[in-house]
């Protein structure tokens, strides 16, 4: 029978259900989701302790122990409704039960000696649990006791009340233990269940037969959970029992919760009695003629916001539902302060509509979300004497009219900071070639909108970690853009147009004043090492991206970040890698081909340059990277309108490494242990030459290659009109800023570098050589041609020296003849074959070191004579030997070490 | 040839050629073939046609083998040989098959290939010697043309195929025993002859200065070169020998032990290394030796042309020093 009741009870929550989903009312439906997790809470506790009260009646203590400690962490579980609701009365009822029944048996001698062993230990040890475990119960289970004791009436009514109907059953069979209790309790229970049966059916018969209906508590919401449906029991059973007394107490209690909840549903339940008619047609937030005051309005928001996160809650109608209350609230004149605390709901549930982090709002939503923040940070300028913050708790919040400042806990820097990078991710999520990609990054604009005038609201409120977050949001959104403002006016030139010069004037400072502004400010105030991290990388950036190279590359070197950008999330390491490519493509700019080659060397001599940017992704197969981690590196992309050209990269490092690299090479032609300064433009070279037929360049590669091997030969005319001409422009050049000083500073190189290229390869065939006949050939003037030699001979790359009235370089010879340097080489070889030899010669010996500690003396000081023999013609013999023997050194130094 | 085959048998198995005869019309024959269809480093190959009488090898005539190209692949070598030797038989040629020639790029001839096929010859026809022609060095002036066999050493390795460590050893075969050079000797008939006493008085003192051409370094940087080249891949393959070694533990377990002595304990065994590593392929010796010969041979064309340059240096000198006395 008990049973079956309480199939009913559920049946008539279902039809309950049905009805309102009939109906499609949101506002119920929201509602209902947050009971019915609750009610799953609960309906696990009682399982549970339906489960110990059934073993406490076999004395199975083993089983006992098991489930309470379930019990216990099914409490902890929900532990957030016990929070909000307050511990339930039938927990409390066990514990006292079970501390009591096992004291009871406890002194049972007898009985527990009777007991199997296990039984025996079980015992002791949830005795010693629940006694440790009902101190922090303590004063509700003196309370519940002392109810119990003065007046077993009232005890009966409160569980039954405070219980749904299966603890109802425990409680009897509970009570059939105590049997000198059982003659007094059993009629109760018994008319209690009978209550509980009534009610039911009452519910169902939509309380047509009600003896009380006549109270001013809506009984509509009665078996609508079990709160209600307790409540109500409450009710009948008082009424029954004439229990006034208690009743009046409850009254309060309960009045404040109906009211609530019949705010929530009253719309609902109107309407399905089909009773009174609808004022509005808009789904009701408040009963008629409630009075709308601040404390009902927060007392519904924070209803809405139960429902937030939890699963089946419909978002969207939730929002809408935020939406409603704010215009009630704003219908009411109930003050800025209630305002700003929806607002702040409202963004922080537009943000939760998308519940996967990794995908991306939609457009649309994010838009909503960008016309509340505005609508937000109207407010907060309009009224300045608003406070809100994040350490506002929730119950010092002031948010009704009164003398004393709103204050509303939120915090907008948040809500904007999530913006952002929603932002970003929607652009992530573009294609970028697409229209929509064009549309949304109009957008970008208002976001930097919203971010100055939080910039400029926090710098008057907020705290000095605020503003910095701010800044750098600020400075991430301006790092990275050219200002074609700055750089016009650097060049001297005014807007065409009037309406030009209009804008420029509005458009207020430059962007490297703002930056360095920002930037500074981060420097001195911020705490956290990774807002100034990236700040200093922002500024780099921007001083690279306009051409102040110095400032740029001594920032970079104060700040140390080479050093300890590893330790650095990826993020930021991306961050850093951009920059010291700006930095490169900078220094290329300015001339510093040497500069602009170290910074290029990491990123491109990886050969992954577009992954290191977080430019995209690099095909790998799925060993090494997993679904996962894919997402996480898709999350790390850079968007596409912050990308750094890679061809352009590739082709600064490339040309950067040709006029480093081919000079480098002819001057050491026959040495052989040459270094390659760069692997890549190496590959490059050799994937030139492995080309069956050669046609004429089509790729920036194949054109630098091209260009390369014509500087190979001193020939800069060829060199040049490969490197800039119409192709290379239109792929490469015409994407700098100052295109016509690049390519100028590009063929002045070109033409010093082939000098010297051509002065290394071909020196050998000239006695003598006129400058005057250089500088035509190389059309460079006299003074550079000059300057050029003597460095070369200063740095003895040139064996020569310049005669001062002829103007001529005379040659010395002193370089080895090819055949010389054949010799040379040879000998080098085959000292090393002699030395491996050797080696194998002792391991098979299996003497360590023996052979050479024998013949050190002997043997290698030997060949070094020799070697120093052969070198004797040369004058540059101190030179030559010195590169050998070093090496010869430390191979009989390691030799000696083993 | 089954006829021809039984001839020699009684001989001496060490060396059954002593010295061989050249007709002057197989010397033209090879030097015309090159001249025709080796250019750069290709090389040309051909049949020489003879026969053994008693230690002493005559060849006689030869026939060359046509270029490779792409695209005739089912081109039948030995069908192409066999038709080749009944034509000349026809006309009463030496039709039998004693060996085979191939020029060569400043000296650079000693390969796996040679080998193989040089084996292969002289495994069914003993007797057979490979013609190295040099166009190089005959264009300077010098005609230049070497006759080698592999030793018998060689042939028996080759024969057994064991090309290890051991087996070479055990055969006792460095890179100065592969191959033994036979010495040739040029024979031309006296009508010939006559010819060319004829000729000569003929030609002019330029024709034959050719000789005396003083510039040497770009064959001697070519060979340096080529030298290079192979003390390289020696090097290479003394080092594969060293990585074929576990260098490193034997290394570790060596400063062990010399620690263990420092401080007065006995050494740690020595355990067996193939127990604890997998003993890897042991490094082919065969290359290697080949390589070394090669050397071998690149320093002796070095030798010799360096040699024969200082002596015309040195005329030069004298002549120039005479001239300018007088």
């Amino acid at each position: 029978m008990i049973s079956e009741d309480h199939v009913t009870l559920k049946t008539g929550v279902m039809m309950l259900k049905i009805q309102d989903l009939l109906l499609s009312d949101d506002e119920e439906d929201t509602k209902r989701v947050v009971r019915s997790a609750k009610d799953k809470r609960f309906e696990e506790l009682t399982n549970l302790i339906k489960t110990i009260r059934n073993a406490m009646k076999i004395r199975d203590m083993a089983k006992c122990l098991e489930e309470f400690e379930q019990l216990c962490r099914a409490f902890l579980k929900s532990k957030t409704i016990m929070d909000k609701e307050g511990v339930p009365q039938f927990y409390i009822r066990l514990l006292a039960d079970l501390e009591d029944y096992l004291n009871q048996l406890w002194e049972d001698k007898e009985g527990k000696k009777k007991m199997n062993k296990n039984n025996a230990k079980a015992l002791s040890t949830l005795r010693q649990k629940i006694r440790k475990y009902n101190k922090d119960f303590e004063t509700e289970i003196a309370s519940y006791k002392e109810v119990q004791s003065c007046s077993p009436d009232a005890f009966t009514s409160s569980s039954g009340s405070d219980d749904d109907d299966d603890e109802g059953i425990t409680a009897k069979s509970l009570l059939k233990k105590k049997p000198q209790e059982e003659e007094k309790k059993a009629p109760e229970a018994s008319k209690f269940l009978k209550g509980a049966a009534d009610e039911e059916s009452e519910s169902e018969d939509d309380e047509e037969s009600e003896d009380w209906g006549s109270d001013s508590v809506d009984s509509g919401s009665e078996s609508e959970d079990n709160e209600g449906a307790a409540a109500s029991l409450a009710v009948v059973f008082l009424k029954k029992y004439d229990s006034r007394r208690k009743k009046h107490k409850k009254k309060e209690r309960l009045e404040e919760e109906a009211d609530e909840e019949a705010e929530a549903e009253e719309g609902g339940w109107e309407k399905v009695k089909g009773g009174a008619p609808m004022v509005k047609e808009k789904p009701k937030m408040f009963a008629k003629g409630t009075e709308i005051n601040s404390a009902v309005v927060v007392k519904k928001l924070t209803e809405i916001l139960q429902a937030r996160g939890k699963k089946g809650t419909d978002r969207a109608a939730q929002i809408e539902l935020l939406h409603a209350l704010a215009g009630i609230s704003n219908e009411n004149n109930l003050g800025e302060g209630i305002l700003i605390k929806i607002k702040f709901n409202i963004i922080a549930s537009l943000y939760d509509y998308n519940p996967n982090l990794a995908a991306f709002m939609k457009p649309d939503m994010w838009k909503k979300c960008l016309e509340c923040i505005d609508e937000l940070m109207d407010i907060l300028f309009a009224n300045s004497n608003i406070f809100i913050g994040e350490n506002i708790a929730e119950d010092s919040e002031n948010l009704a009219i009164s003398d004393q400042p709103f204050r509303v806990r939120g915090c907008i820097l948040t809500l904007v900071e999530r913006m952002d990078e929603e932002f970003t991710k929607i652009m992530q999520n573009t294609d970028p070639h697409s229209q929509e990609y064009v549309d949304n990054l109009k957008d970008e604009g208002r976001v930097c909108g919203i971010i100055d005038r939080l910039l400029q609201y926090l710098e008057t409120k907020g705290s000095t970690e605020e503003v910095c977050r701010v800044y750098l949001r600020r400075i991430m959104h301006t790092y990275y853009k050219f200002d074609y403002k700055a750089h016009r006016r650097s060049l001297g030139l005014q807007g065409e147009t009037k309406s030009e010069q209009d804008q420029e004037e509005s458009e207020g400072e430059d962007s490297a004043v703002i930056m360095d502004r920002l930037c500074k400010f981060i420097y001195a105030k911020d705490r956290t090492d990774r807002i100034r991290t990236c700040a200093i990388l922002c500024h780099i950036y921007h001083h690279a991206l306009h051409s102040r190279w110095f400032q740029a590359r001594d920032l970079m070197l104060m700040s140390h970040l080479q050093d300890n950008i590893q330790h650095a999330d990826p993020p930021v390491q991306i961050l850093y890698n951009r920059t010291m490519v700006q930095l490169g493509i900078c220094a290329f700019r300015q001339g510093m081909i040497k500069d602009a080659h170290n910074a290029l060397l990491d990123i491109q001599s990886s050969g992954r340059a577009k992954e290191l940017l977080g430019q995209g992704l690099l095909m790998r197969n799925m060993q090494e990277r997993n679904a996962e981690q894919e997402k996480i590196e898709k999350r790390r992309q850079v968007p596409f309108h912050m990308h750094i050209n890679l061809e352009l990269l590739e082709c600064v490092y490339l040309v950067s490494a040709m006029l480093l690299e081919i000079p480098y090479m002819a001057a050491h032609e026959f040495d052989a242990r040459r270094r390659m300064i760069s692997k890549q433009f190496h590959h490059q070279l050799r994937v030139g030459e492995r080309q069956p037929l050669l046609g004429p360049p089509e790729s920036m590669r194949e054109h630098v290659v091209a260009a390369s091997k014509a500087m190979k030969m001193g020939d800069w005319r060829t060199c040049h009109s490969f490197i800039i001409n119409e192709k290379m422009n239109s792929k490469v050049w015409d994407l700098f800023p100052e295109t016509q000083c690049v390519r100028e500073m590009l063929v002045r190189k070109i033409q010093e570098e082939s000098l010297r290229t051509y002065l290394f390869t071909y020196s050998s065939v000239y006695d003598s050589i006129s400058m005057e006949t250089l500088s035509e050939m190389f059309e460079l003037d006299l003074p550079t041609v000059h300057s050029i030699i003597s460095k070369m001979i200063i740095n003895e790359e040139l064996m020569a020296s310049l005669d001062q009235p002829t103007q001529t370089v005379v040659m010395h010879r002193t370089e080895p003849t090819s055949l010389q340097n054949m010799a040379l080489q040879l000998a080098e070889k085959l000292g090393g074959l002699v030395e491996n030899n050797e080696r194998v010669f002792d391991l098979k010996q299996g003497v360590y070191g023996g052979y050479f500690n024998r013949d050190q003396k002997g043997g290698y000081q030997q060949k070094q004579s020799y070697q120093r023999g052969k070198h004797h013609s040369h004058q540059r013999d101190p030179h030559r030997s010195r590169s050998c023997s070093p090496v010869l050194l430390t191979c009989v130094g390691w030799m000696q070490l083993l | 040839m089954a006829s021809r085959k039984e001839a020699p048998s009684g001989k001496s198995l060490d060396s059954p050629v002593r010295q061989i005869q050249i007709e002057g019309l197989v010397v033209m024959k090879i030097i015309k073939h090159y001249q025709e269809e080796g250019q750069g480093s290709e090389v040309v190959q051909g049949v020489l046609l003879g026969l053994v009488v008693e230690d002493r090898l005559e060849i006689t005539n030869c026939f060359p083998f046509p270029q490779h190209t792409e695209d005739d692949a089912d081109f039948d070598e030995v069908q192409y040989q066999m038709e080749m030797m009944r034509s000349l038989r026809h006309v009463n040629i030496d039709h039998l098959h004693v060996g085979w020639y191939q020029s060569t790029f400043y000296g650079s001839f000693v390969s796996r290939a040679l080998l193989d096929s040089q084996f292969s010859y002289q495994h069914a026809i003993e007797e057979s010697v490979v013609l190295i022609y040099d166009p190089i060095k005959t264009a300077q002036g010098s005609l230049c043309l070497k006759a080698y066999r592999l030793t018998p050493k060689l042939m028996e390795i080759c024969r057994e195929k064991d090309f290890s460590a051991d087996g070479l050893k055990k055969a006792s075969v460095g890179y100065e025993n592969m191959f033994e050079e036979v010495p040739i000797v040029i024979k031309n008939s006296h009508l010939i002859n006559v010819l060319l006493w004829e000729l000569e008085d003929k030609s002019t003192a330029a024709d034959k200065h050719e000789l005396l051409n003083l510039s040497s370094s770009t064959h001697l940087e070519k060979s340096l070169q080529m030298l290079m080249d192979r003390v390289d891949e020696m090097s290479q393959d003394i080092n594969n020998c060293l990585f074929f070694i576990p260098l490193q533990y034997i290394q570790r377990r060596q400063q062990e032990n010399a620690q263990r002595q420092s401080r007065g304990e006995p050494p740690l065994p020595e355990e067996d290394l193939s127990k604890m590593f997998k003993p890897p392929q042991p490094p082919p010796r065969m290359d290697t030796l080949l390589i070394a010969s090669q050397l071998s041979t690149y320093c002796q064309t070095i030798k010799e042309f360096t040699s024969q340059n200082l002596g015309k240096l040195f005329m030069a000198e004298a002549l120039q020093g005479t001239s300018s006395y007088s």
